[in-house]
């Protein structure tokens, strides 16, 4: 018990610091709070480099800490500090500030859960917790379009949610046992196992926005103010593309779950892009490619057991993925939400150009930034697993995306609109942010062995 | 010893990031950096050239670490091939920045973004590494999109569009034939010498990443039907980027035919050389009857381009196919001396394409007429090129295209109907300047100015290699018949 307590330090530490972070925020201290959050998260994210390596479980195995685990802290945590400081250069001086940085840093206390799932039960607990604070953040402005927003969101998380508690008690009618590490027993009763992973699927999927489950995020992502949008497009998503490789790599071998997977990863990823070529909010357009990413995710996802690729491949792409998409929604903080408010910036603000166009085109997976890294291990995971078709439409659906993203990058550099362009000054916190996120963009992309030499 | 290569491959990124750092300067001094830069890049690729080549395999290694647990490296070197290309590259960057050197809008980002473009070139060229050949592959595309949106003619922006996704289009399944010969390396590498010494792939597979690559090389190149990227992109591009588009980025698709697709999966590549044989034929039959029915003289270069590739194609496959190896020696070294014929050609007509559309705003065929009168030194220069364009004896095509049609004859005697392509570029290079230069002067241009001191000391280096070439090849023939004749598959 004592050495689970020691294996768990990061999550600890994380949970301390919400709670004290709670006070503050009691105490009407919204900076003393988002102090203690950043001190706290940072403390964790130091705390769990000793892991690096580990392969056990606590708890009885029902939580884990291992390689997607770890990773996921490792990911997570920084993720969820430039996150805060997004929100505090956008909420600053609003009501109930402090309340905002607590109940994000509660979901991605959810998240971390979900990640390290070795349990069914852990599933459930890691979905209600990462959803929970979702809705409220969401909500947070209290506008129409917020509320009706946050309403939508938690009316599609009530029903996948039951959906997904209603297929795991299947699952442990087959199995007599709620561990993930059971679900090999379920051999004998395929068609039980296939209720309990469709279930799974609808109940993490809607978490990661996969097509068909994606209906609430842009809707959600439009009415939540941009640094929500953009913290809910990688934290809670990426902790759920984790938690549902927990999943598939326990279920029966004679199973043909990677089909299923590779379906849903088609269809996120074409109609992600595909809805993104019409939209002319840059938050909503960002949404719908957050969409289609989680789809390239699943690439990794069908060699999850055959390649050593697999996970490898997608913690990188999480990373790059985590780095890119925070960067590119700070930017649309401080340029706008429309694509109006894009025309001629990057004339007039050079450097804020170039770091979005870098985000964009990491997006779309262009060498050698972070994003073709990932996607480059993605594709070569994908193929080891024998799915060459499945890179064939990744592949084309990147040529798709790209006409997604210059819809952006065009009117940025649109000539005869530079007087009309305004240089913006710039906001502190905001630069911080994209500057951090366009270092990590270029840095991963060309010293991905950092993390590769980690991860083997 | 000094990593030349690398140093070579690097400097021009390196005075990219002077511009950068840079707080608003001036044009005059940007374009110096650019200049110097360019030069001491051309400066490295001689001394390169100096160094020469192996008997066989690469010379001048260089190679770090990179991503070892995926077995990947920062691995550089040239050889007969890939040398002439990288000195073909510096050699038209350097010009091009010269003639560029008027540009006054937003010259610091044109000469970063051109900087950034000649690592890419060249890197491309010298990559013996697939991941990082991939990499220099694509920032020319990202270069080239910026390039075309940034500082092109009227419709940039749609040409700039089309340009960047179709050849993105073009490039992807070249990332899947990569993954796929990394997938059959034993042990997993990305190191394209370990894949020419050993093809990893057999069989369909071969097939099917053989497959792949012609896709990527024929948009690249471009290839008949493939090809309908290049004159939009051409038109709407400023001089600069047509110059380099044509005269280096058009290489990197015959380059890579050669590189990857014969080297790598020889066996493949022989079993389709007839299919592949064909669209060389088509590819140049088809530019040159193209390029016969345009009024536009940037469009009518550009679709010679097509010709000209196609004769490149033609060549490599008839390589494939021989059995002789004597044949298939010749048939690879007018391959790859068409490729730098083309530069050097290509490279010329629109460097003087775009001085006459400088001068008069047009480039309409029939707006113009007598013009050699008004602008001899223009004129002559123009004769020149087109003449060596058309393949006259003793200029710079001649020799290359000799050779490809000798093992064609000696190989596939169906295909020297390919011939036919000559003669129909010089009835139209002979129209295009009857139109242009002989005739009737017409008043509107009475008071254009010939070349002056900037343009004619970019165009004099490339009328010179041109006759260079064309009276004595051996100089650049040697480097390349030294790895030709020692090729295995």
């Amino acid at each position: 018990m004592a050495s689970d307590l020691t294996l768990l330090i990061p999550e600890i530490i994380l949970l301390l610091s919400i709670v004290a972070a709670l006070v503050a925020e009691m105490l009407r201290l919204p900076r003393t709070a988002l102090m203690v959050m950043l001190a706290g998260l940072l403390l964790a994210t130091v705390l769990t480099l000793p892991l690096l390596g580990q392969d056990t479980g606590v708890f009885s195995g029902t939580y884990r800490i291992d390689t997607l685990s770890v990773w996921a802290k490792l990911i997570l945590l920084p993720a969820t500090a430039l996150a805060l400081i997004l929100a505090r250069a956008e909420l600053a001086g609003s009501d109930r500030e402090g309340t905002a940085y607590v109940l994000l840093s509660l979901v991605t206390l959810g998240s971390l859960v979900l990640a390290s799932a070795g349990d069914t039960m852990l599933l459930v607990l890691g979905v209600l917790m990462s959803g929970l604070g979702s809705f409220a953040l969401v909500a947070y402005p209290r506008t129409n379009v917020a509320t009706e927003a946050s309403m939508k969101f938690f009316v599609f998380a009530s029903v996948t949610g039951s959906v997904m508690v209603f297929g795991l008690s299947y699952w442990f009618g087959g199995t007599g046992s709620t561990l993930l590490s059971d679900l090999a027993r379920l051999e004998s009763t395929p068609l039980v196992a296939a209720v309990g992973l469709i279930a799974v699927i609808i109940g993490l999927g809607y978490k990661a926005s996969l097509v068909p489950f994606h209906f609430w995020a842009p809707d959600a992502y439009e009415g939540a103010p941009v640094s929500i949008a953009g913290y809910l497009s990688v934290v809670p998503k990426v902790g759920a593309i984790f938690a549902l490789a927990q999943v598939v790599r326990h279920l029966p071998v004679t199973m043909d779950w990677r089909l299923i997977i590779a379906v849903v990863s088609v269809l996120s990823m074409t109609y992600g892009y595909l809805a993104a070529l019409v939209q002319n909010n840059v938050v909503r357009l960002l949404a719908y490619s957050s969409i289609a990413q989680a789809g390239y995710f699943l690439l990794g996802m069908v060699a999850v057991g055959v390649s050593s690729l697999a996970f490898e491949s997608m913690v990188v792409f999480a990373a790059a993925y985590v780095a890119m998409n925070l960067g590119a929604f700070a930017v649309v903080m401080r340029v706008g939400r429309t694509l109006d408010d894009f025309t001629g910036i990057g004339r007039a603000n050079p450097v804020l150009g170039v770091a979005m166009v870098v985000f964009l085109l990491s997006l779309t997976g262009i060498p050698p930034l972070a994003g073709f890294v990932g996607k480059f291990l993605l594709f070569a995971a994908s193929i080891d697993a024998s799915f060459t078709w499945l890179v064939v439409v990744a592949i084309l659906n990147s040529v798709l995306s790209l006409a997604v993203y210059l819809r952006i990058v065009v009117p940025m550099y649109r000539q005869g609109d530079t007087v009309g362009a305004t240089r913006l000054t710039p906001i502190p916190l905001v630069t911080l942010v994209w500057v951090t996120a366009f270092a990590f963009t270029l840095g991963l992309g060309l010293a991905a062995q950092v993390l590769l030499s980690q991860l083997n | 010893m000094l990593p030349i290569v690398s140093i070579t491959l690097f400097l021009p990124l390196l005075g990219a990031l002077l511009v950068m750092v840079l707080r608003r300067p001036p044009p005059r001094v940007v374009h110096a950096i650019g200049i110097t830069t360019s030069g001491l890049t051309l400066l490295g690729a001689v001394l390169m050239w100096l160094r020469g080549v192996n008997d066989s395999g690469f010379a001048q290694v260089e190679q770090i670490d990179w991503m070892p647990s995926i077995g990947a490296a920062y691995r550089v070197g040239v050889d007969g091939i890939s040398l002439p290309l990288v000195l073909l590259s510096a050699l038209l960057f350097f010009i091009t920045f010269i003639y560029s050197a008027k540009l006054r809008e937003r010259a610091p980002a044109f000469v970063v973004l051109m900087l950034l473009l000649e690592t890419a070139a060249i890197g491309t060229f010298a990559a013996l590494d697939a991941i990082l050949f991939y990499v220099f592959f694509e920032i020319s595309l990202v270069s080239m999109y910026f390039m075309i949106a940034g500082w092109g003619h009227e419709d940039r922006q749609r040409a700039a569009l089309m340009f960047f996704i179709y050849t993105l289009l073009g490039s992807l399944p070249l990332l899947l034939a990569i993954l796929g010969l990394y997938l059959g390396s034993d042990p997993h590498t990305f190191d394209m010498r370990a894949w020419i010494d050993n093809p990893p792939l057999a069989g369909t597979a071969a097939m099917w990443a053989l497959v792949a690559m012609l896709f990527t090389f024929a948009v690249k190149t471009p290839v008949f039907p493939f090809h309908t990227w290049l004159p939009a992109a051409h038109v709407q591009a400023p001089t600069a980027g047509s110059v380099i588009l044509a005269g280096v980025m058009l290489k990197f698709g015959t380059y890579g035919l050669v590189r990857f697709s014969l080297q790598m999966t020889p066996d493949a590549f022989h079993d389709a050389g007839i299919v592949i044989l064909t669209f060389g034929v088509v590819a140049a039959l088809y530019g040159a009857f193209a390029a016969l029915a345009q009024s536009d003289l940037k469009r009518l270069i550009a679709y010679t381009s097509v010709n000209h590739m196609g004769y490149v194609i033609v060549g490599v496959a008839i390589a494939a196919l021989a059995l002789d190896p004597t044949v298939r020696t010749i048939a690879l070294d007018g391959a790859v001396l068409q490729m730098v014929s083309h530069g050097l050609v290509t490279g010329a007509l629109f460097l003087l394409v775009g001085m006459l559309q400088d001068r008069a705003h047009t480039r309409e065929m029939d707006q113009f007429g007598g013009l050699l009168q008004l602008t001899p030194v223009l004129g002559w220069s123009f004769m020149l090129a087109a003449f060596a364009s058309l393949g006259l004896p003793g200029l710079a095509h001649f020799p290359a295209e000799f050779q490809i049609f000798l093992a064609t004859l000696r190989v596939e005697p169906m295909a020297v109907i390919v011939i036919l392509g000559i003669v129909i570029t010089a009835g139209l290079y002979l129209k295009a300047i009857s139109q242009v230069f002989l005739g009737e002067t017409n008043d509107q241009w009475s008071d254009m100015k010939d070349l002056n001191r900037r343009e004619i000391l970019a165009l004099a280096p490339l009328l010179i290699l041109i006759i260079a070439v064309g009276i004595a090849p051996s100089w650049v023939l040697d480097i390349i018949h030294k790895t030709t004749a020692a090729l295995q598959f």
